[in-house]
């Protein structure tokens, strides 16, 4: 193995100032990034660096000196890549600069020609699409909204959230992406229907249950029903039970193509609480009642 | 294949601070994206060549910002001539 100090070009005596003025002309010639055309210069400079790398400092070399260590000691792991190997593949990077020949480009021949055409392959290549997500409220699925998201950048973009959308749906706004020659990408929005405790979905149909009263679901009455656009009035008939379900026509979420699904209300009897005693003696003295067993319906 | 700057901090043995101030200077310009910037393995390799240039050949900042710049129109004219020698290549006769 070559001394390291023949690889710098430099006697085992010199000073470690010379040992660095002749590791900086060497690397001028041999860096890969400072010569990207000298495809050999890399194996070169590998050994430069490691015989710098032993020398360079003052420790390494003062036991490099003293035998306790040899020159394979220095070796560098394996390098994974050089900045040439990037930047001089496709100019596809935030790097590349064309303004060494932008003079060249002016004018009327081939050479000009040509160099105007790779910019423009270049330049016209189309921006990226940029992600965000959105969170909505469950009423907002159903009748549509318009959202603002603020981006990272401190600008906003205005969403509009059409009406029926489902978690997980991914909104594309043409052209709020990345800017980019070939025109902007395009920003994709996907968004999350929060949960809401009074309903569910199912298709295009909406759940809902909703407590009466004894009174209510014995003799009939109107009650007012909350649906995903808001409140409207319901004939609970008489002799209603836990577990009746009415159908709001058209209370539901909209359907592709076209109209609306319905909004199901599926009636819960609730009694009084805490408990009424005029209910209690009604009760206890009502024969019919005491002998009615649902369970044997089942 | 892009990275977090946590992972790029990592690869490429640097601090925080100082990828920030690179990135002002634009010696680096990772992507921008809604969760942060993402560095591609040409963000990583620039980064080393930085190093490199400061420690080993003693660049200073304001000759690594020289030297940056001429590199960067030296890739440039290396991609023109590639493009001038293709065309010669297929239009010979």
């Amino acid at each position: 193995m070559t001394s390291p100090y023949d690889v710098l070009g430099v006697v085992p005596g010199a000073t470690a100032a010379e040992i660095q003025s002749a590791y900086r002309k060497l690397a001028k010639k041999l860096h890969p990034d400072l010569n990207p055309g000298d495809k050999a210069a890399e194996d070169k400079f590998k050994e430069v660096a490691a015989a710098y790398d032993l020398l360079g400092d003052a420790d390494k070399r003062k036991r490099f000196d003293a035998g306790e260590i040899d020159a394979a000691g220095a070796e560098r792991p394996p390098r994974q890549g050089y900045y040439r190997d990037y930047a001089g593949g496709p100019a596809d990077h935030p790097y590349a600069d064309a303004s060494a020949y932008a003079d060249f480009m002016d004018g009327d021949d081939i050479f000009a020609d040509l160099l105007r055409r790779s910019q423009k392959g270049r330049a016209n290549r189309r921006g990226a699409d940029l992600h965000y997500r959105l969170e909505i409220a469950f009423a907002d699925s159903i009748a549509g909204a318009t959202r603002r998201i603020t981006l990272p950048d401190g600008g906003t973009l205005d969403v509009k959230i059409p009406p029926g959308l489902v978690s997980g749906q991914v909104i594309r706004l043409k052209g709020k992406g990345a800017p980019g020659g070939g025109g902007a990408g395009d920003a994709l929005i996907e968004v999350e229907v929060l949960a809401d405790p009074r309903f569910t979905r199912e298709g295009d149909d909406i759940t809902l249950e909703l407590p009466v009263s004894l009174g209510e679901a014995v003799l009939g009455s109107r009650v007012r029903v909350p649906t995903a656009t808001g409140a409207v009035t319901m004939t609970v008939p008489k002799g209603s039970n836990t577990g009746t379900t009415l159908r709001l026509k058209g209370k539901g979420a909209p359907r592709r193509g076209g109209g609306f699904g319905d909004q199901l209300v599926r009636l819960k009897v609730v009694l009084p609480s805490p408990p009424d005693p005029a209910l209690e003696a009604f009760v206890a003295g009502w024969a019919k009642g005491q002998a009615f067993n649902p369970r044997e319906e089942a | 294949m892009a990275m977090s700057k946590e992972a790029f901090l990592e690869s490429a043995g640097l601090k925080g601070q100082v990828v920030d101030v690179w990135i002002a200077q634009e010696w680096l310009v990772p992507e921008q994206t809604p969760s942060g910037p993402r560095f591609r393995e040409i963000d990583i390799a620039r980064a080393r060549l930085i190093l490199e240039l400061r420690a080993g050949l003693g660049a200073n900042d304001a000759g690594i910002d020289v030297i940056l710049h001429l590199m960067d129109q030296l890739h440039g004219m290396r991609q023109a001539l590639d493009a001038l020698r293709k065309h010669v290549g297929e239009n010979r006769d």
